[in-house]
């Protein structure tokens, strides 16, 4: 019988034909591709759906190799396969609803705004689309990187839509580069985890997975080239790491990140904010097992996650562009899921990469709302006032933000409170360094507060500033289902894992945690299997918990700091900038605005390493290959050259000397002969 | 009975003539003969040793060295003409062009 894991392919197959569709036939179609990609994605949601239907109801899991496209014998095996477990399932269901909402969005910011070259657009959300499900239900890290190159294609290929303007083309060309360079990592980690596991072929769950053989290396002190295990599994995993970070735009491989907002809003949500860039999050979450066993790699991602968080939402401060802003903000959120990960809060960096997904996307689509209705100008500062000329994108925009903010009692708040909550108690245990990263994750929650409310109250209130903003367009009903539908659930999508509440009232309401528990016994991707009391991050990584004041006391004081901490920045954007005619009150800040208004020159620093560093050192390279190595070879030809010359002139073409020659060597043959036969 | 040496000695006078001859003379004519001067001497001397020896191998190879030298001299004589009506003459140092 056919049941819903047969059809998991299904999910990813039907964007890849509506890519298809869009490519060749999009053209003479009535809305250039868009109905066949919300068809697609409408498929892939139901069947997502279901699939998580089946989850939960059913055995929890699916774990099976479809396709092995290189046999080894006694080595390895190169395969394609799909693994279902709670949690693709639940990321299987967020990218296909976040993709289908967009699908939408798109008929009103790329089809009634007249752009040209729609079924390229169309395709490459298929494309996209496709790329990104499958990665989500890769069963092996191989398959997973291939999907993650893929992905990276398409945003390369989206981000430079309008590539006849100067600036989308080089931002895409920047977010390839640097995201590649960050898969350089991550490809020399894949064969570093072929290499030393070779018979699990790089399976993420079971019994014969990599994770699994890490443990058991561990166990049995095993060696790999002269290095412990674990050590050797922390090299593997930070050069994983490497394309994590390029792809979640972690520092110093964020820049790209706000330069990609020059590609099509619709296309910033989608890719940019809610699914793509949280491929490298899930791809810690998915190979948990494997970072568990490492306290090391663990203490580097959520240093670079908190560090990420705090540094990007310094630099949202100050932005005056609304998608540039929300950028930086993205970027920080990472930062915060990354924090969960390195400060063992697993279901914590699951449950936040869920809520950022919704509410960052509403943000998005909003500010595309708001782009559309102000003639695509995104300056802050030429709007004002949209407030009451566009409310439902005002509501449901206001929702994302205070979601984005973290105010009680939405999604965002539930999500950030556990992040900062498991890493602080961790911190408080064994592992008083990852209070280092609660600290600037707290820090960070304050510019969050701050920079978000900022953007709200130069966009939606005070007077306009602009003519357009007197008489924004009216968007239509495309532009404001997404929004509300997004917008509903970014208020209550917190309650799928009120943990603060179960920890006060006892009422098992942590329904992620339970979900993401549900995972079969031998996948050995259960919550249980990685933080239970002798799971993987206790026995391995030496995280205990610790607590302030009891367990309820820290969970109340930690709440009462971060929703402090929020509601101080968000009240002092309130006092700054909720006025009839707001100056640019972080003028006052002088050189530091300067700085952060260049984002702390990385990308001065970024361009010198490239300029004043790699290329150097390329051309030092270019001398040796065409001198050292090129003149070698060419030396030993030019021996050949310069002999040939000089014995071409016997021939001279005249018999009698050709017949000389021949009675010379005849006579030099006897003599020799007799010189060595003894005749003389 | 001659003793072979003397055969030896036969042959070898020839062949250095034919040797002579063809390090020397400028005819092409003159080269051909000196050329069969050279291979005569060959022959001498598979007989010579056949009839040392009591073979009648050597004197079939010498019979073969005899159809051999026809063969060569049709080819010679060919080679000869063509050479006279390129270069208008029979000088070996004449055509020089096959060079470097």
């Amino acid at each position: 019988m056919t049941g819903a894991f047969d059809l998991v392919p299904a999910i990813a197959v039907l964007p890849l034909v509506s890519f298809v569709i869009a490519l060749f036939a999009g053209k003479y179609m009535p809305k250039k591709g868009a109905l066949a990609g919300i068809a697609a994605t409408a498929g892939s949601l139901i069947l997502s759906l279901w699939v998580a239907l089946t989850v939960a109801t059913g055995d929890g899991g699916y774990n099976e190799t479809l396709y092995t496209f290189v046999e080894g014998t006694g080595t390895f095996s190169l395969e394609l396969g799909v693994l279902i477990d709670p949690l693709s399932a639940l990321m299987l269901v967020i990218v296909s609803l976040i993709s289908l909402l967009v699908h939408v969005f798109s008929l009103g910011y790329m089809n009634d705004e007249g752009e040209t070259g729609l079924p390229r657009y169309y395709a490459g959300l298929g494309l996209f689309t496709f790329s990104m499900l499958a990665f989500v239900f890769a069963s092996n890290i191989l398959m997973a990187f291939m999907f993650f190159e893929l992905v990276g294609l398409c945003s390369y290929l989206l981000i430079g839509f309008w590539f006849r303007e100067e600036g989308p083309p080089s931002a895409a060309k920047k977010a390839f580069l640097v995201t590649r360079f960050g898969d350089y990592f991550f490809l020399v980690g894949v064969v570093a985890i072929f290499a030393m596991f070779p018979a699990t072929a790089g399976r993420f769950a079971g019994e014969g997975s990599f994770p699994a053989a890490a443990q058991a290396a561990i166990e049995s002190g095993q060696t790999f080239y002269g290095f412990e295990a674990q050590t050797a599994i922390t090299m593997a995993g930070l050069l994983v790491l490497g394309g994590v970070m390029g792809k979640s735009a972690q520092f110093p491989l964020h820049t790209w990140l706000p330069d990609a907002m020059e590609g099509p809003t619709p296309v910033s949500a989608l890719i940019h904010a809610a699914t793509m860039v949280a491929a490298g999050v899930f791809l810690v979450a998915r190979m948990y097992g494997f970072y568990a066993l490492s306290p090391t790699a663990l203490g580097i991602i959520a240093f670079v996650g908190g560090f990420t968080a705090l540094f990007a939402a310094t630099m949202g401060v100050v932005k005056q562009e609304l998608k540039q802003v929300l950028a930086y903000s993205t970027i920080s959120q990472y930062g915060y899921m990354m924090l969960a990960l390195g400060g063992g809060g697993y279901v914590a960096a699951v449950f936040h990469l869920t809520t950022h997904a919704v509410f960052k996307a509403l943000l998005f689509l909003g500010a595309g709302s708001v782009i559309i209705a102000m003639h695509h100008n995104e300056n802050m500062w030429d709007m004002g006032g949209l407030k009451d000329r566009m409310p439902v994108t005002y509501w449901t925009f206001l929702a994302g933000s205070l979601a984005l903010a973290g105010i009680f009692p939405f999604a965002g708040f539930w999500s950030k409170d556990e992040v900062l909550f498991e890493v602080l108690i961790h911190g408080l245990g064994d592992s008083p360094l990852l209070l280092g990263g609660y600290a600037m994750g707290l820090l960070a929650v304050f510019f969050t507060g701050f920079y978000t409310f900022r953007m709200v109250f130069l966009t939606f209130h005070g007077e306009p500033r602009s003519d357009v903003a007197e008489d924004p367009e009216p968007v239509r009903w495309n532009v404001k289902g997404p929004l509300a539908v997004l917008g509903a659930l970014a208020v209550v999508l917190g309650a799928i894992n009120m943990v603060p509440i179960k920890k006060l009232t006892g009422a098992k309401i942590d329904y992620l945690h339970q979900w993401l528990d549900m995972a079969p016994e031998g996948f050995l991707t259960s919550v249980e299997h990685y933080a239970g009391k002798t799971g993987l991050l206790h026995d391995y990584a030496g995280y205990t918990k610790g607590y302030l004041a009891g367990e309820t006391g820290t969970v109340l004081i930690g709440a009462a700091i971060s929703l402090g901490l929020a509601l101080a920045g968000v009240l002092l954007a309130y006092r700054l900038y909720n006025v009839p005619r707001p100056e640019e009150h972080t003028d006052r800040l002088g050189r530091a605005k300067t700085i952060l208004m260049h984002n702390y020159y990385q990308d001065e620093y970024q361009v010198w390493l490239a300029t004043g560093v790699t290329l150097p050192v390329a051309k030092a390279a270019d001398t040796f290959d065409q001198g050292i190595v090129d003149g070698v070879v060419n030396g030993i030809s030019s021996v050949s050259r310069f002999s040939g010359r000089g014995l071409r002139r016997l021939q001279t073409g005249v018999v009698s000397n050709y017949a000389a020659l021949l009675t010379l060597g005849l006579v030099l043959l006897v003599a020799a002969f007799g010189l060595m036969g003894g005749w003389f | 009975m001659i003793d072979v040496q003397w055969y030896l000695l036969l042959s070898a006078g020839l062949f250095c003539i034919g040797l002579f001859g063809v390090l020397t003379r400028r005819n092409a004519l003159i080269f051909l003969m000196s050329v069969e001067l050279m291979l005569n001497a060959a022959n001498i001397n598979l007989i010579a040793f056949s009839q040392r020896f009591g073979h009648v191998d050597g004197q079939v190879f010498a019979l073969f060295g005899m159809a051999l030298a026809a063969a060569e001299v049709a080819i010679g004589l060919g080679i000869i003409l063509v050479l006279y009506r390129n270069f208008g003459d029979i000088d070996v140092t004449a055509p020089t062009t096959m060079r470097w």
